[in-house]
């Protein structure tokens, strides 16, 4: 207590050193080299009541497409620079590229294609919350349906 | 046996107002001399002095004894005073004009050491060049002057390191140095 | 800084009695042999001669009876409310405890706005917001449906098979699709 009361001055560099971590980490999360980009392959279907403990973390968003099981088929995670294209090979024979384009306000923007056999299924630009996601589903695969979580994060 | 201001403060927490009268007689007279070497103006510092003991009774529970009472009770004295002269208006030679014919209306002014011209110059531009310094740099003029505190004591007192207190005195005495030199 | 100039600095805290015996004896020393730092001494001597008079010329005995009485005064009247409440203000929000809340807070909103890196998922009041906006798609002559699922604040980009499917599996699955 005698410290609070005599060191003023210590009060001022403890206030500026917490400003400057504050700055630093923002600055850091301002200028983002790359992105970390996952996708989790999971298969719903109606064959059975299976959930797979491994998508117990997404199992709210999954549940609301109301399928009865939800099997977890591939995760994979890679980094691409900004600007970039990374491709996610996908069960059945797809491919996924993704290419993130922009990042402001803590949001990235991802432009997505979906191809089968080379030929595009889908094209679309989604801006996600950093660390956040979306779904991408509906291509029949192995009796039920292929859905892709698409998410995405700076380092 | 006398006894100690801590046993006094003891007393007084115990509800004995005799031992809080005992204190104010041990010391009031020195929170006086402190308070009127920062205001300049016997009435404010009456008020002050005052005022320091009437927030020391009420505060008395709270102290522990973490310093000496004189260091806690001066440093009370200080802070009303350090306010008082911030919001002080009147002009202080003015004042201190009016100050010496109170104080001789009442027979109570000391015999004056100084009496010659000299030393009347001296005198009037030693109280401007005070009254120029800051609050906190008089303080501690005040209390190394007046009481001959030590360091250690006076940055008890005034909540600062014995560094600060240092280089206010160096500063302090610097600026009064600079403006007294044909006098010195 | 020449020796001079921080002697002269040294000086004031010498004549105090407040400098460690080493640097007493260098200043003792330094003033020994120089005139100049000297002449400095000499002048704040008698500064502080001057000072002690002034300070102490007006300074007479206070009686103290009519002094302790002033103080029963203000200790025995009641203070309007509102310089009590005053008081307390001063008294809660003293200086030092005021500097002190100033990086408490900082440290308090860094703190918060952590909570995500060290505890992701975490939210208080409910799940994130991780709502996606779709600025652009082409499903290139499928039918697509864009969902937003409120509960886990989740966006759905579902595709649908052609209406002449590819394979019968496909139609099953669509069948059964997600029921929004």
């Amino acid at each position: 207590m005698k410290l609070l009361k005599t060191r003023p001055s210590l009060v001022l560099l403890f206030s500026l050193l917490l400003v400057s971590i504050a700055g630093w980490g923002g600055a850091a999360e301002k200028d983002p080299q790359s992105v970390q980009v996952t996708i989790r392959s999971i298969l719903a279907a109606n064959k059975s009541d299976e959930f797979d403990a491994k998508l117990k973390g997404m199992e709210q968003q999954l549940k609301s497409l109301k399928y009865r099981s939800y099997r977890s088929l591939k995760d994979e995670t890679k980094t691409v620079p900004w600007q970039g294209t990374q491709s996610f090979e996908i069960p059945g024979g797809r491919l996924l590229t993704v290419a993130p384009q922009e990042f402001q306000e803590n949001r990235i923007a991802l432009k997505v294609r979906l191809t089968e056999k080379d030929k595009p299924i889908v094209d679309t630009t989604v801006t996600i919350p950093n660390k956040g996601n979306f779904i991408l589903g509906g291509p029949p695969h192995e009796g039920g349906a292929l859905v892709l979580s698409i998410s995405a994060a700076t380092p | 046996m006398e006894l100690s201001d801590w046993e006094l403060v003891k007393q007084c927490q115990a509800g004995e107002t005799s031992a809080f009268q005992e204190l104010v007689s041990r010391y009031h007279q020195k929170v006086f001399m402190v308070s009127l070497g920062l205001l300049r103006n016997r009435e404010d510092a009456l008020d002050v002095a005052q005022e320091t003991f009437f927030r020391a009774y009420r505060k008395i529970n709270s102290f522990q004894g973490d310093s000496s009472f004189y260091t806690w009770i001066y440093r009370i004295a200080v802070n009303i005073s350090i306010d008082a002269q911030r919001r002080q208006k009147r002009n202080p030679l003015e004042f201190r004009e009016s100050m010496d014919g109170v104080l001789e209306s009442q027979n109570e002014v000391a015999k004056d050491p100084f009496t010659d011209a000299h030393d009347r110059e001296l005198r009037e531009h030693l109280t401007q060049a005070i009254n120029e310094l800051t609050p906190e740099h008089k303080a501690v003029i005040v209390l190394r002057t007046l009481e001959g505190m030590s360091y250690k004591d006076i940055g008890q007192i005034l909540g600062c390191s014995e560094g600060t207190v240092m280089s206010r005195l160096h500063y302090a005495r610097k600026k009064l140095q600079d403006k007294l030199s044909v006098f010195l | 800084m020449t020796n001079c100039e921080s002697n002269r600095e040294s000086i004031g805290s010498w004549l105090d009695g407040e400098l460690s015996p080493g640097e007493s004896e260098s200043v003792r020393l330094h003033l020994a042999g120089c005139a100049a730092c000297s002449e400095v001494r000499r002048q704040l001597e008698s500064l502080n001669l001057a000072l002690k008079n002034q300070l102490t010329a007006n300074a007479a005995e206070i009686e103290f009876l009519p002094f302790w009485r002033g103080v029963q005064q203000r200790i025995n009247q009641k203070r309007p409310w509102h310089e009590e409440f005053l008081e307390r203000c001063r008294e809660l929000f003293s200086a030092p405890r005021m500097a002190w809340s100033v990086p408490a807070v900082i440290a308090l909103v860094l703190a918060l706005a952590s909570i995500d890196f060290y505890l992701p998922g975490w939210r208080l009041g409910g799940p994130r917001n991780n709502f996606a906006t779709v600025d652009s798609i082409d499903a290139h002559g499928r039918s697509v449906a864009l969902l937003r699922e409120n509960e886990s604040k989740t966006t759905v980009i579902w595709l649908y098979q052609d209406q002449e499917g590819e394979n019968e599996a496909a139609e099953d699955a669509t069948k059964s699709g997600p029921a929004f």
